[in-house]
């Protein structure tokens, strides 16, 4: 148990007398009931076995901040740090700030934040490791980085970039609300630190001594519908009008006067430039998620273009299937997609723990995507096995299961991105671009392999270039709609588009050129094919598709809490890693440290692992017990 | 609900396994928190925590001080001494005994070619008591020369000045408890969140428990200016033409208190004489303040049963920065707020043990609040030495921003500095960088060999820092608090202390005197030294110091004799009537005529250039630059400028630009906020060849401290910001 000093100061003691029943959400604040299974079990930390004596134990808690009162002195977060022995590099409370007036009249409003304990943790059913536990126990919303793979998706799907990815350590780490403080009835660590009066903690929907108001909306905090966070505000001081932030990203927050609520809204503090920054757009750590995006959609798109066309007994798909050139064809594929795959693990924090991939099929979008692409991976590499050796029954049920996988594996794809913390994802136009690219990097894909390996038929050739065509129309279509909903849409959307069209303006333009060229040599292809004009298409389609999905990872710009000037500004992370500032370990910025894939910690893991862990572990992926 | 598994997992959370908590007080600011360092079952330090039961904190500690256990192993720690027979060349390594033994030599050579005081001694705010006193007996009894004072000449020396002038002595009369019974306060040039969080905390405890106006004087819209009632955004360096517009409003409407002046003051129609000058139509075309507001803050504050002032380096680090307090003594002396709870001039001081050298180290004077100036002190104290009292200087000699000057022309050959960083913190660094340059001797005694002076040293004493020694400091309350020993010094590193005896021992004919071993043993003598002084200790010893969690001067031993415990706090000075410390019992109201000799913006150098602190550092970073949970927030120098101004000349947010004034130039990079007029730009002064390669220092007439605030620049532009980051990079070793 947390030792209690006979000198411990009164307020860092908890102090609820009473707990109401439901929260705003109209969800229970008791989470077990007297008589439930889960209660009078030890939270069991550091070993130790023993049970807190909290009499709240099993009611959802929350942070208080009152924003009248926060100063941005950082011993919140210092205290924090200090308790979880975190390094300069990683938080789990940050304090970032918006600001507005003019002078004297001038605002700066710091926003203190960690991890919300959410009554829907987005972060838990994004996981696909299933390192995320909600805990009966004062709601804590608990992360174990021994179980961690380091994906970060976690950190895509929390507005209010709770868990913490480590560069470093490849592992992600976060707030675990101080459960141990709980459960010797004392506030968390950050709380007990505060210096303004501004941070308190209690029984979610509980307001503390002197304070008056329980709000869910201080400008800059997004909004609450996607998760239903465990925090409430004071704030009873004007804002003024308009609220930016100090970060380099292009949003502010305005108020709605109407509803006395403030939106988030494009602030272009760049100016108008048009840049380049081919560099920052193709080399971040996005580009293994680009490379196998785009493999993986072709190699399904072309398995499905064969199987089924060859099914449906499209003449073009037909010829193909029934000549010697199919087996090399799905070699290519596979080899194509064992790349993609390839690139993907190995960006991972802990490659080696690839596995645990599956283990979150009951939430996770990510682990059913990657099930359906594993399986459809492991069908296309039977299929292309078993036909070659003309085992035909086994290749036809490598084919239906391909058939089926594929398309499963893409769909929780695109799932997996409709994140709503992200709106430049959350639109239609990800499955559009997802479908175009299956179409026509596919098509284009078997198009370039005839054309290496045997004589063109003008037939096939003709229907491939159709595929191509329609996958680019369907991609353009997207494109327009989403071009017009990000320039309508809410203020994160609109810095996309402002990103879009600044900071990577000539990529971006370049690859709506290329578009054009690669849609006009589609058609002539449909017309009269040439060597010539195929070239033309490959390389404007390339060109195309690798900008694009490249933009489409550098321009999300999430619905998340603001940053300070220095401390978790991301212009400011790059430029310390640009200039080699972050060669200085206490910048607080760290560079990527290369992935190993660590044998002898899969090898340690299979050996420690029972035969009835294992099956236990097995189960659980399928069977579920609780809600 | 459990959700996301079926079964509980054990929950890991980090265990430091602190075995044993070591009381402290935090070495950092003057606040004087207690803090208790945590050391594990191999002694390794691991963890830090404040003391719940100490009366300052609370509990509480600020970012740097939960960090504070992290310098131990902070990197560019000395280890061994180091010397060398030329700047130009590189150091080796030397024992003690040689290092203490070349050191005297060279003294004595120094001051017999060039006179006794050709030998200057720099010190600091950061030593222990018991090791400014001893200082302060080498130097006053040993070395013999005069030019010897600390770098609270460049924070603290405008506030000693004030106090010495107003009420005959220095020592601040309040305490942090008037917070909770004054009904009125005023802040002039002090930023509590930023520079002293946990006095924050303490008068923000205060406001939600019963709500009082605070007032701001602040030419910049701080946080504290923003949690204000009322902010006067007032011009740089006017801050006396307010005052004497706030009296006069009191005077001429008969607002002020005429008992208390009478029994308590003289000179009061001088000041009535002179602010007659500043009717507040006059006053406000200077201070840009309106007339109106002069005359509502005025009535405020005259009309409050108990207003208080605070101040810090707003009102200190200027040219009219003794006046400037002074002027604050003279509101509170004719509202009658001195001495009485919530009423109080409250200097909020920098450095954990600023006091603590004003009042043992003999720089300015001699051991408790003596002054060279007085015969019957130089007896007391030479004869409690074994000491020639004609041996001591019969007039205080050089401040250190006189000493540099001497340098410079030549009259000082040879200077010691210790735990002080003038390459970053005197004004004007390229001319600091050519004075020292020119030194026949320079010993730099620092924990960190590091430390930028170390450019031009030639011998080098690796001192061991804060909790590696034992010792008390006197924090802004007049409260002395113990620091006990967690951690052992690095390598062959010594206690200052430690230093100071050895230097000592090989002078000749210091064997006469009496040099401790113990801190406590000294602390013993300051005792005797105290009795009957207005900084009596008499009372207090080690171990009752920790147990109290610090105490509050005057405790003197006859109460403890007489069993009367120590008050927690709320102990102030000159509560009774004419108890002040001039000769006649009675503070002085001094009047203060305004000259505006600021180096104001004007069409070559366009912006006001004002500096500070930041929470996160400590002056010049040689500690938090070093650690990264608390360097991270301000990893590289900033300048605030008003978005209006930096969109006029194409500036945009976190843009490197270059500041030039008539001293130099400097790159920082810029953050856009309205925090700061458009004519203004701040630039925290933690950097190393940064903001001081800018700053003028014109010097105060009465404290001889520069006036780093009010200084006149302009901006340019670079074009080539990939070479200005580089550049800036350089500059910044960590």
């Amino acid at each position: 148990m947390f030792n209690v000093r006979s000198d411990e100061p009164k307020y860092a003691f908890l102090w609820d007398k009473e707990t109401k029943e439901t929260n705003r959400y109209g969800k229970p604040i008791d989470l077990a009931k007297e008589g439930d299974e889960l209660h009078g079990v030890s939270l069991n930390i550091n070993g130790d076995c023993s049970i807190g004596d909290n009499p709240n134990r099993y009611k959802q808690h929350g942070f208080y901040f009152n924003a009248d009162n926060c100063i941005g002195c950082h011993a919140c977060e210092a205290a924090c740090s200090e308790k979880n022995d975190n390094p300069a590099h990683i938080a789990f409370r940050s304090v970032g700030f918006v600001e507005g007036g003019s002078y004297p009249a001038y605002q700066r409003l710091n926003i203190s934040m960690a991890c919300n304990h959410c009554d829907d943790p987005v972060c838990l059913k994004g996981c696909p490791t299933r390192a995320y536990t909600k805990y009966v126990e004062y709601g804590a919303v608990l992360q174990d980085p021994d179980i961690c793979f380091g994906c970060g998706y976690c950190t895509w799907v929390c507005p209010y970039n709770a868990p913490q990815l480590d560069p470093v350590k490849g592992q992600v780490s976060k707030c675990n609300m101080c459960v141990d403080r709980l459960e010797v009835g004392l506030k968390p660590a950050c709380v007990s630190a505060c210096l303004g009066n501004a941070l308190d903690f209690g029984v979610i929907e509980n307001v503390p001594e002197n304070r008056e108001q329980s709000k869910t909306e201080i400008p800059g905090f997004p909004r609450t519908d996607i998760t239903n966070p465990n925090i409430r505000f004071q704030q009873t001081r004007q804002n003024k009008r308009d609220m930016t932030r100090t970060d380099s990203m292009p949003l502010k927050y305005h108020k709605d006067e109407k509803v006395g609520l403030y939106k988030s809204a494009l602030d272009p503090k760049k100016g108008q430039k048009k840049e380049w920054n081919w560099a920052k757009l193709l080399l971040s750590h996005e580009s293994s998620h680009v490379a196998f995006t785009l493999v993986t959609q072709a190699a399904v798109g072309g398995f499905l273009l064969l199987v089924l066309g060859n099914l449906f007994g499209i003449n073009a798909f037909k010829t193909i299937s029934s000549s010697t050139n199919l087996t090399p064809l799905l070699v290519v594929f596979s080899v194509i997609m064992s790349f993609g795959l390839y690139k993907l693990n190995m960006h991972l924090g802990k490659p080696h723990r690839f596995y645990r991939g599956f283990y979150n099929l009951r939430h996770s979008p990510v682990s059913r995507e990657i099930a359906g692409v594993s399986l459809f991976f492991a069908s296309l590499l039977g299929f292309t096995f078993f036909h070659s050796m003309d085992f035909n029954f086994l290749a036809n049920v490598c084919a239906v299961l391909g058939v089926m996988s594929g398309p499963i594996g893409l769909y929780y794809m695109y799932k997996l991105y409709r994140i709503k913390a992200r709106p430049y994802w959350d639109h239609w136009q990800t499955a559009t671009s997802l479908i175009g690219t299956c179409l026509s990097f596919s098509a284009l894909i078997i198009a370039l392999f005839l054309l290496v390996v045997a004589e063109p038929s003008v037939t096939v050739f003709k229907t491939l270039a159709t595929v191509v065509l329609a996958g680019l129309v369907i991609d353009t279509v997207g494109h327009l709609f989403h071009a017009r909903y990000l320039q309508t849409g809410e203020g994160e959307a609109q810095a996309s588009w402002y990103e879009q069209t600044t900071t990577f303006a000539w990529p971006f333009y370049i690859s709506q050129g290329l578009l054009v060229v690669a849609i006009i040599a589609a058609f002539l292809n449909i017309l009269d094919p040439s060597v010539f004009t195929w070239v033309v298409l490959l390389l404007a389609y390339l060109g195309s598709a690798v900008i694009k999905r490249s933009l489409f990872f550098a321009l999300v710009i999430p619905t998340t809490m603001p940053g300070a000037f220095f401390w978790k500004n991301q212009g400011f992370q790059e430029h310390a890693k640009e200039t080699g500032l972050a060669k200085m370990p206490q910048v607080g910025v760290e560079y990527e440290a290369h992935r190993v894939f660590n044998v002898s910690e899969l090898i340690k893991t299979i050996k420690e692992t029972s035969l009835k862990d294992a099956q236990t572990q097995l189960k659980s992926i399928f069977i579920w017990k609780n809600t | 609900m459990l959700f996301g598994r079926d079964k509980k997992n054990a929950i890991k959370m980090v265990d430091k396994k602190n075995e044993k908590w070591t009381y402290a007080t935090c070495g950092y600011c003057s606040v004087g928190c207690s803090i208790e360092i945590g050391t594990d079952a191999e002694g390794k330090v691991v963890g830090s925590r404040g003391v719940g039961g100490a009366d300052v904190n609370r509990g509480k500690l600020c970012v740097k001080g939960i960090f504070e256990h992290e310098l131990f192993s902070s990197s560019g720690r000395g280890d061994k001494p180091l010397i060398r027979q030329s700047i130009h060349e590189g150091y080796s390594e030397i024992t003690w005994d040689e290092a203490a033994s070349t050191m005297v030599g060279e003294i004595r050579r120094i001051q017999e070619t060039h006179g006794r005081d050709s030998f200057a001694v720099v010190s600091t705010g950061q030593l222990l008591t018991e090791e400014f006193y001893t200082l302060g007996k080498l130097t006053r009894g040993v070395i013999g020369t005069n030019n010897y004072d600390g770098n609270t000449t460049l924070c603290m020396a405008s506030a000693v000045s004030g106090y010495k002038r107003s009420f005959g002595s220095d020592g601040p009369p309040g305490c942090y408890e008037d917070f909770e019974h004054t009904e009125c306060l005023m802040a002039w040039g002090s930023n509590l969140p930023e520079q002293h969080p946990i006095i924050y905390w303490r008068l923000q405890e205060a406001r939600e428990q019963r709500d009082f106006p605070l007032i701001v004087v602040d030419p910049r819209v701080t946080m504290l200016a923003q949690k204000a009632d009322i902010h006067l955004a007032i011009t740089p360096g006017t801050d006396v033409v307010l005052q004497n517009a706030l009296m006069y409003v009191i005077l001429n409407e008969g607002l002020e208190d005429r008992e208390y002046i009478d029994a308590n003051t003289v000179g009061l129609e001088q000041l009535e004489m002179e602010v007659q000058k500043y009717d507040p139509t006059t006053a406000s075309a200077i201070c840009g303040i309106d007339e109106d507001t002069i005359r509502n803050v005025a009535r405020l504050y005259a009309k409050a049963d108990s207003a208080m002032s605070i101040w810090t380096m707003g009102i200190n680090q200027s040219t009219h920065g003794s006046d400037g307090v002074v002027g604050i003594n003279n509101l509170n002396l004719i509202t009658g707020n001195i001495g009485k709870e919530g009423g109080t001039s409250l200097s909020i001081t920098g450095q954990c043990n600023a006091m603590g050298t004003r009042e043992w180290s003999s720089c300015s004077g001699l051991p408790g609040y003596r002054a060279l100036e007085n015969a019957k002190d130089r007896e007391e104290i030479g004869k409690f030495w074994n000491v020639d009292p004609e041996f001591f200087p019969k007039k205080r000699g050089l401040a250190q921003t006189d000493i540099f000057p001497a340098i410079e022309t030549g009259q000082i050959k040879g200077l010691w500095l210790i735990a002080t960083n003038p390459m970053t913190s005197m004004p004007n660094t390229e001319r600091t960088r050519k004075i020292l340059e020119k030194l026949d001797f320079l010993v730099v005694q620092d924990s960190y060999a590091d430390v930028e002076t170390t450019q031009y040293a030639h011998l080098y004493l690796p001192a061991a820092t804060w909790a590696e020694k034992e010792g008390v400091f006197t924090n802004t309350e007049r409260r002395v608090n113990i620091v006990r020993k967690a951690a052992d010094a690095p390598g062959d590193s010594k206690s200052d202390f430690d230093i100071f005896n050895l230097i000592a021992k090989h002078f000749a004919g210091s064997e006469k005197m009496n040099f401790p071993d113990k801190p406590a043993e000294a602390f013993e003598e300051m005792k005797v030294l105290s009795k009957g002084r207005l900084v009596d200790i008499s009372g207090m010893n080690h171990d009752l110091i920790e147990q109290k969690r610090g105490i509050q001067w005057p405790y003197t031993e006859e109460q403890a004799v007489n069993g009367e415990e120590p008050p927690k706090g709320g102990k102030r000075l000159y509560t009774e009537n004419g108890t002040f410390r001039h000769a006649d019992g009675m503070a002085k109201l001094i009047p203060l005529p305004f000259i505006d000799n600021n180096e104001v913006p004007d069409e070559k150098y366009p912006f006001w250039l004002n500096t500070g602190r930041l929470v996160e550092h400590f002056h010049t970073r040689t500690k938090t630059g070093k650690l990264g949970n608390t360097n991270k927030y301000s990893p590289i120098p900033f300048m605030e400028i008003n978005p209006d101004a930096a969109r006029e000349m194409g500036i945009t947010q976190g843009e490197y630009v270059r500041c030039v004034s008539r001293r130099g130039d400097a790159v920082v990079m810029a953050m856009l906020t309205q925090r700061v007029p458009r004519n203004m730009v701040f630039i925290p002064f933690h950097f190393f060849d940064c903001v001081n390669r800018l700053t003028l220092g014109l010097l105060d007439p009465h404290s001889r401290q520069p006036a780093y605030k009010q200084s006149a620049i302009r901006i340019e532009v670079l074009a080539n910001q990939q070479e200005a980051a580089q550049l800036s990079k350089e500059m910044r070793n960590f």
